[in-house]
């Protein structure tokens, strides 16, 4: 694949989440209040949310204004980024540049930010906030990283376009590590992309936003939109890793095929979040580490080659 | 080596100068800077040939003793880590050490000189025995006087007489190891080099023929005696996060950077080098390999659990010390599992993953040299090591905080760190290693588990630090002054360490390089069988592919990408015009913040920790650098009312 058409796959991927990322939260929100019996917003208000957040004040109350500044850019970055990683229906754009264990860590990174921003900011909610994103960050990052390893155990490769094509399921036979994994991940997916029943370091009505607390104005709308590609982007590598089928179809077909998928994860997503209250950190712990365990099994089951 | 000369020489030259600080420091970092310039331009011959040099210096046909330097690419690898650190751990001496006004410094510098060349000395000599022996003495007994330097503290001076023990303890173990294997009888090589490295390889393949297990027993002994410098699990944990806090910062750094790395060497050069290229099928290599990954494992695990209980900042990059440590063991044993298959394509791997573990060696030395220095600048700014009552710090010492988040990153292995860069290898090696060796994989999966743990303790260890909130213990230190920040010679050596950091981390194809050449000018033993498996491919250095593009990093890419994503959200944050206002944080609004709401150091992880409290990591740790800080903490506190977090 030649430089040109990597280049262009990269802007379609991040033209497209950074379109389409607001107008899945709208339809989030919508959907959600629906489920509530409420009206809900207009489907476009994310939309005129950010425009609103970056006109706002900037409060700047922490020690350290500067960091505070460069963790909210950096969360958007470090989101975008992800997003060059994961095929949306024109081939993966930094296939040349990465592979599946950069991808690992670069998904950490993003909760990185978060973290740092809390940090920043100091406050006490801020910090416990924080503190429950690194715990989560902890339980919750090998889940997604063992699902990968497992593809790239069955395919012998590292490669991106490799490994993010339904992988798991590349073993001889009945790919078992590929549908526990499959399993796994689904089971905590509302963890990945913060929702509740897992959106535990936010917890608006407990700790009102945690770490992102302090924040107003444009550094808000940064964390916020970062929060949103990262919907985005986690259901497409979900879909990439699990649901591959169809996505190699021509152009326009594989592309809308993908994008269906990622709605249709988007709205399971909001159904859970829905209709499921909120767990503390510690039962939620407990969950990722038995699930932690389960994938522990799927892995040594790849490693024999099933 | 002239290095060693030098820095002996130095030695004695500091210590009728050590009346005046500032002399002794300028003078002991004149001699390392010579001497380290002289150690690379050895290495630079070394690594640029493709040639080992060796040199005989004094050889006694009697006792059987001959004082051999030989430089090989392994230890030209080893060699070049302390020419980097011990000349940036001196200039950050000079002004650091003044904040002993109650100890001189004629037990300092001198002591300093000896331990670096013997260092050296270790590193490089070919007598596994006496000469050894003295080697091992000389970096044993000053880096003891430097751990009890602040001798009137008692914690001090237990934490040095437990280390001194342990590399006693393991000194005879290899001794004994060394013994074992050393041909006997008159007509074995002559009497002058009964103990060299060579003789004993060569009587290797003759025991594995006759008497396998002695071969078996002396590796074991080889194993423990190296894995007690090296801080592996169970042995690190009894000296090491004792002894690492106890020393002045530089000397930490030192000992965490550098010393412990030379049990590493040990390692490498003993299962990897001993057992010559012909007979490596008598040897169970895979059993070794197994153990070491398991020993790796545990060791990478449970050092830095313990890290992330720590509330003291040098006792927790100790600990995680002990951590990174396993990572490289592991990368040793991943080696080791997939040499002996007859699968090209494993050995490779293999290759890989020893690469990763030689990078990774070169990495922790930079990052945990910077993370201690950091520590240092801390307790000479704040006069405490503990993370309760320090917070704030950005704002006060900017620079240190810079270099501190660089050196958190890469030891947490976030991408475009050196950290990353080497954990990229070690499980590109390990993960597809599933073929050759089946608990590989999983080994993997828990490093990569553990490295989300370093991230957490390394959060803590500088959110806690320099993020948070000002605490009043450093509001009442920084009274009158706007900067706390140290002077540049302090500064500079943090500075040089963090841009080594990053460099290696967007550029890993230079380290990778630098390795590939330290393999193949390394004969003897597996080394040939490595090169030739070497899987890098390409000389670029702005990235890296291996096996034919099935794994590539360029972190360069990434970098653009990220840099970009920055600053169109620069741009973008910018469009609305948007106000900045300084305000109070909000508190619910019955109360201003104060000091009392500070959520502390201890607090954070309150419900993870109690999962790994039983592996212990608390127990004695004392004042250390100064300050008394108490460690009272009832150990139901965080579990109390079930929200632990809160």
């Amino acid at each position: 694949m030649d430089w040109g058409r990597l280049v262009l796959a990269g802007i379609f991927n991040v033209g497209a989440v950074l379109l389409v990322a607001p107008f899945l939260e709208g339809v989030v929100r919508k959907v959600t209040a629906r489920i509530q019996s409420r009206q809900g917003p207009p489907i476009w208000q994310p939309y005129f949310d950010l425009l609103k957040l970056l006109g706002k004040e900037d409060i700047e109350s922490g020690d350290v204004p500067g960091m505070q500044q460069f963790a909210a850019r950096l969360s958007f970055a470090a989101a975008v980024a992800v997003a060059c990683m994961v095929p949306m229906g024109v081939g993966v754009p930094l296939q040349g540049a990465g592979d599946a264990i950069l991808l690992i860590y670069l998904m950490t990174l993003c909760g990185v930010c978060t973290v740092l921003g809390g940090l920043a900011a100091g406050s006490t909610f801020s910090l416990v906030g924080m503190s429950r994103e690194m715990m989560s960050m902890v339980a919750l990052e090998p889940l997604f990283a063992v699902a990968i390893l497992i593809g790239a155990i069955h395919t012998g490769s590292f490669r991106l376009e490799t490994v993010l094509d339904g992988s798991v399921y590349a073993a001889g036979g009945v790919p078992v590590s590929g549908l526990i994994m499959l399993g796994v991940v689904a089971l905590s997916f509302q963890a990945f992309v913060a929702r509740v029943p897992f959106d535990i370091s936010e917890a608006e009505t407990e700790i009102m936003e945690g770490p992102l607390m302090e924040y107003s104005g444009p550094k808000l709308a940064m964390f916020k939109y970062a929060r949103m590609v990262k919907l985005v982007a986690y259901s497409a590598l979900f879909v990439a890793l699990f649901l591959p089928w169809g996505s190699s179809l021509v152009f326009p077909l594989g592309a809308l095929l993908t994008w269906g998928k990622v709605l249709g994860l988007v709205l399971l997503v909001t159904l859970v979040a829905a209709t499921h209250a909120r767990y503390r950190i510690d039962q939620a712990i407990r969950y990722f580490g038995c699930l932690l365990g389960v994938s522990m099994v799927a892995l040594v089951l790849a490693s024999l080659g099933m | 080596m002239f290095a060693i000369f030098t820095c002996l020489a130095g030695a004695a030259l500091t210590l009728p100068v050590a009346r005046s600080r500032a002399a002794a420091g300028w003078v002991a970092f004149a001699v390392t800077g010579i001497s380290s310039a002289l150690a690379l331009v050895a290495v630079a011959g070394v690594l640029g040939s493709g040639e080992p040099s060796g040199q005989a210096w004094l050889i006694l046909g009697h006792p059987g003793l001959a004082v051999r330097f030989y430089v090989d690419g392994l230890s030209a690898i080893f060699v070049a880590i302390i020419a980097m650190i011990a000349p940036i751990a001196a200039l950050f001496s000079i002004r650091y050490m003044d904040h002993y006004p109650g100890y001189g410094v004629a037990r300092y510098y001198p002591n300093f000189l000896m331990f670096v060349a013997g260092m050296y000395g270790i590193v490089a000599v070919t007598d596994t025995m006496w000469v050894f022996m003295v080697f091992w003495q000389m970096m044993t007994v000053p880096s003891y006087l430097l751990i009890r330097f602040e001798h009137r503290e008692a914690a001090n001076i237990r934490a040095a007489n437990k280390y001194i023990l342990m590399m006693q303890v393991a000194c005879a173990l290899a001794m004994i190891g060394a013994a074992l294997l050393a041909p006997t009888g008159a007509g074995a090589g002559g009497h002058a080099g009964r103990y060299e490295f060579d003789s004993l390889a060569g009587n290797v393949s003759v025991l594995l023929q006759t008497r396998p297990f002695v071969v078996v027993v002396a590796l074991a002994l080889f194993l423990a005696a190296f894995g007690i410098k090296a801080g592996m699990w169970p042995f690190g944990q009894i000296w090491l996060p004792d002894a690492h806090p106890a020393a002045p910062s530089p000397v930490s750094a030192l000992l965490s950077g550098v010393m412990i790395k030379t049990g590493v060497y040990g390692m490498m050069r003993c299962f990897l080098w001993l057992v010559p290229e012909g007979s490596r099928a008598g040897c169970p290599m895979s059993a070794w390999g197994l153990t070491i990954v398991i020993l790796g494992t545990i060791t990478l695990f449970t050092g830095t659990v313990a890290a992330l209980q720590q509330d003291q900042t040098k006792r927790l990059l100790a600990f995680s010390s002990i951590g990174q440590v396993g990572y490289i063991l592991f990368g040793l044993g991943v080696a080791l599992s997939l040499l002996p298959s007859a699968d090209p394509a494993l050995v490779a791997l293999g290759a890989m993953g020893l690469g990763g573990a030689l990078f990774h060696t070169i990495n922790h030395g930079l990052f945990k040299s910077l993370l201690f220095l950091n520590s240092g600048s801390m307790v000479w700014a704040t006069g405490t090591q503990s993370l309760d009552r320090l917070g704030g710090l950005m704002r006060l010492m900017p620079l240190t905080g810079v270099t501190a988040l660089v050196g958190a990153l890469s030891v947490s292995g976030v991408p475009l760190s050196n950290g990353f860069a080497s954990k990229w290898g070690l499980c590109v090696g390990a993960i597809q290693g599933a073929s050759g060796a089946r608990y590989v994989p999983l080994c993997a999966a828990i490093a990569i588990l553990t490295s989300a743990l370093t991230l957490a303790a390394f959060v803590k260890f500088f959110g806690a630090s320099f993020l948070s909130r000002t605490s009043a213990w450093v509001e009442q230190r920084a009274t009158g002054r706007r900067s706390m920040e140290v002077g540049w010679m302090m500064g500079l050596p943090q500075w040089l360490l963090a841009v080594a950091c990053i460099v290696l981390g967007v550029l890993p194809g230079l380290g990778l390089k630098l390795v590939g050449a330290a393999l193949g000018s390394s004969p003897g033993g597996s080394g040939a069988a490595l090169a030739e498996a070497w899987p890098v491919e390409g000389a670029a250095a702005l990235g890296v592919a291996v096996f034919g593009g099935r794994a590539v990093l360029v972190p360069v890419v990434l970098a653009c990408v990220l840099g970009l994503g920055f600053l169109v959200a620069r741009l973008v944050s910018r469009l609305g015009a948007a106000r900045a206002r300084e305000a109070e944080p909000w508190l619910c609004g019955y109360v201003a913040e104060a000091d009392c709401h500070r959520y502390a150091a201890k607090g954070y992880y309150g419900e993870l920790m109690r999962y790994f409290r039983w592996m212990g990591g608390t127990a004695s740790g004392a004042a250390r650098d100064g300050a008394t800080t108490s460690r009272a903490r009832p150990s139901g506190e965080l579990a109390a009312g079930g929200r632990g977090d809160d």
